[in-house]
């Protein structure tokens, strides 16, 4: 019974067009990212990577939502803040053990997530977006504007207790943070990669492409959207406690637009709704920003014209785009093997292809 | 009930200049089924239009609003010519959202140069007339506020003739109602996108213009006016201007009465919980028309 239902699965997935990752390009990525921190022993460098880490984790979230749901939520920055905020409290106030804490956080964003997810659920794209942006904004100015000393205002909690590596000498401790977000990365992507794989995920993606239809079929956009709100909204909220616990501080400086342009150019280049898209687009923008840290705040500019140039000239992303190349190249190197008997190492090396020349 | 008609009187004021800025966002969705995200960038663009005016020139606010409409309605115009006429017609991609996303680029960009131009500090623009009016014993208004509720209505009395009487107008009407049948009538519908685009973009500056002088002009002066903007249009539904202007006053009186009777801090939460029931009630707004009907 399994074995069949597990050669359903696999030719589906070929006649859907799933790609299955190359295990030997993944193993070598995930090793050469491990062993950063080992190899370049710069605070600053690993600092970087760890919060690309904690962004990706975050993107990944938001992708499941923005690009595989199509359900435009503009909200998860303070999604995101609600789980580094709950995390923190809950460890400052109650003295509860850091590792729960994270749990806890990233179960508050869920909570409030999936109550978001009903009253956006009658709505159509745009007025998804408009809603839950306003939510968002109001989340950020009512903790700036928080007098009671809960949140802390506009200056953020700080002390947040970290988690249990207080024995380790401080570039020990680094590491273990980046090798636990690391983890979580691989986690998310996992997940992430069963859901779109899943009937769940394939309902997700039949309810994006059409409403009506999918609905017709007995998928029920109620519960689709509730699911995804929330197990998008743990991980974000999973982020936002680990965010929280690594910098021992928490603000409304997250949120706001600043931040936001910087997340949607990290998705959007890297492609909405596919697998790698936030991963890579995160890894860019990251790589950019840091090599325009010299002009400090004028380096959203370049973050703002690279998201125009991406989203006129390649709106699906990066991801795509690099796809289609790699798939145009397979079919060129093909077509160039059938003609002759052997592999195709008689072809000139410097005869351009048929192909290059049109496209020019 | 004198601070109920001094609040009365000031969400009326906010209630006009709300409705200029929604108003715009309304046009440009009924036409392009774009959210314009830029329009609050280009409040900021008008802001500091009339303070370059003012500080370099000496010239007075009046000069100002010409000015800002002038020059965001260029700016309307680039920015339909760069990053949303391109969009339009990709196949494989949702339109709107990529509209939303390209003209989200162009605000950050907007405000990141005016930062980089003329830095994070405030810049002071004077009101366009000085002194307050008496209405009733103890309840008073400035002039510049009458003076921008005046300009906000002229504005939307001349749009709405605009709309409603001109070639150009009734164009846009065209093409907001049924977009291949206005094709067919000879509309050239590049020209009636690039004037929408200018036209709300040059009523946004304005506002920029009026507000500039209430509050300063900063690179995030554009942030909370897109925000209302924002709230009013799912508000009214971007379904209809007269809709839109409706859900502007009333969004500005229910402000005023919440900061009276709660405090200015609960005005965004309140606000936003109502919209919260008004979307659970009614999904496309309060006067939102479903997908086939608009404008």
């Amino acid at each position: 019974m399994a074995s069949v239902a597990h050669e359903t699965r696999a030719s589906v997935g070929r006649l859907m067009g799933w790609r299955s990752p190359n295990a030997f390009a993944v193993g070598a990525l995930l090793i050469a990212a491990a062993a950063l921190p080992l190899i370049w022993r710069n605070d600053y460098v690993i600092d970087v990577a760890l919060t690309a880490l904690i962004w990706m984790v975050l993107n990944q979230s938001w992708n499941l939502q923005l690009g595989i749901g199509g359900i435009w939520n503009f909200g998860q920055l303070a999604i995101f803040a609600i789980g580094g905020y709950v995390a923190g409290l809950v460890s400052l106030r109650w003295g509860i053990d850091p590792w729960l804490a994270l749990v806890m956080g990233g179960s508050a964003s869920a909570l409030v997530s999936a109550v978001i997810a009903i009253p956006v659920l009658r709505l159509r794209g745009i007025y998804a977006s408009l809603l839950t942006f306003s939510f968002a904004e109001v989340v950020r100015l009512l903790v700036i504007s928080d007098e009671s000393g809960l949140t802390g205002g506009s200056f953020g909690l700080s002390g947040i207790p970290g988690l249990a590596f207080e024995g380790l000498a401080p570039d020990a401790k680094q590491r273990a943070y980046y090798w636990i977000a690391l983890g979580l990365v691989v986690v998310t992507a996992v997940f992430i990669y069963v859901f779109i794989h899943s009937p769940l995920g394939t309902a997700l993606k039949a309810l994006r492409d059409s409403p009506a239809y999918a609905a017709s079929r007995g998928v029920s956009p109620m519960k689709m959207q509730v699911i995804t709100f929330a197990t998008s909204a743990f991980i974000a909220g999973v982020a936002g406690a680990f965010y929280a616990q690594y910098y021992g501080t928490i603000s409304p400086s997250v949120m706001g637009l600043g931040p936001l342009s910087l997340f949607v150019a990290m998705l959007v280049v890297g492609g909405l709704g596919t697998f790698w898209g936030p991963m890579l687009g995160t890894a860019l923008i990251m790589v950019v920003s840091e090599a325009l840290r010299d002009l400090e705040e004028a380096r959203l500019i370049v973050v703002g014209l690279i998201l125009l140039l991406t989203i006129v000239l390649a709106p699906r992303g990066l991801v795509p785009l690099l796809q289609q190349g790699w798939a145009r190249l397979q079919l060129w190197m093909a077509e160039d093997s059938v003609p002759e008997d052997g592999p195709g190492e008689d072809v000139p090396e410097d005869q351009p292809a048929p192909q290059q020349e049109g496209s020019r | 009930m004198r601070s109920f008609f001094q609040a009365v009187v000031s969400g009326l004021v906010t209630g006009s200049l709300y409705a200029l800025m929604t108003v715009g966002m309304t046009l440009i969705y009924g036409t392009l089924r774009t959210l314009n995200m830029a329009l609050g960038a280009m409040v900021l663009v008008g802001g500091y239009v009339s303070w370059m005016l003012f500080s370099g020139l000496g010239w007075g606010p009046l000069a100002g609003l010409a000015g800002a409409a002038a020059v965001t309605f260029a700016f309307g115009v680039v920015i339909q010519q760069v990053a949303v006429r391109p969009l339009i017609g990709k196949t494989g991609v949702d339109f709107e959202m990529t509209a939303f996303i390209s003209t989200f680029a162009v605000a950050i960009v907007f405000a990141n140069v005016a930062l980089e131009i003329y830095g994070a500090r405030n810049k002071a623009v004077p009101p366009v007339v000085e002194g307050r009016l008496h209405l009733i014993e103890g309840v008073s208004v400035s002039w510049h506020q009458v003076v921008m509720a005046g300009v906000a209505i002229v504005m939307l009395v001349a749009l709405g003739i605009f709309l409603s009487k001109t070639r150009y107008g009734l164009g846009i009407s065209a093409v907001a109602q049924q977009l291949d049948a206005a094709r067919l009538m000879g509309i050239p519908v590049q020209r009636v996108y690039n004037l929408t685009m200018g036209v709300s973009s040059a009523l946004a500056g304005i506002a920029g213009v009026l507000l500039a002088s209430v509050f300063f002009v900063s690179p995030n002066a554009g942030d909370l006016p897109l925000l209302k903007a924002l709230i009013v249009a799912i508000f009214g539904g971007l379904g209809s201007v007269r809709g839109t202007i409706v859900a502007a006053y009333i969004i500005g009186l229910l402000e005023a009465m919440i900061s009276l009777y709660f405090g200015v801090k609960w005005s965004l939460p309140v606000l936003f919980v109502v919209i919260m029931i008004v979307l659970l009630i009614r999904p496309t707004g309060l006067f939102g028309k479903p997908e086939e009907a608009r404008l």
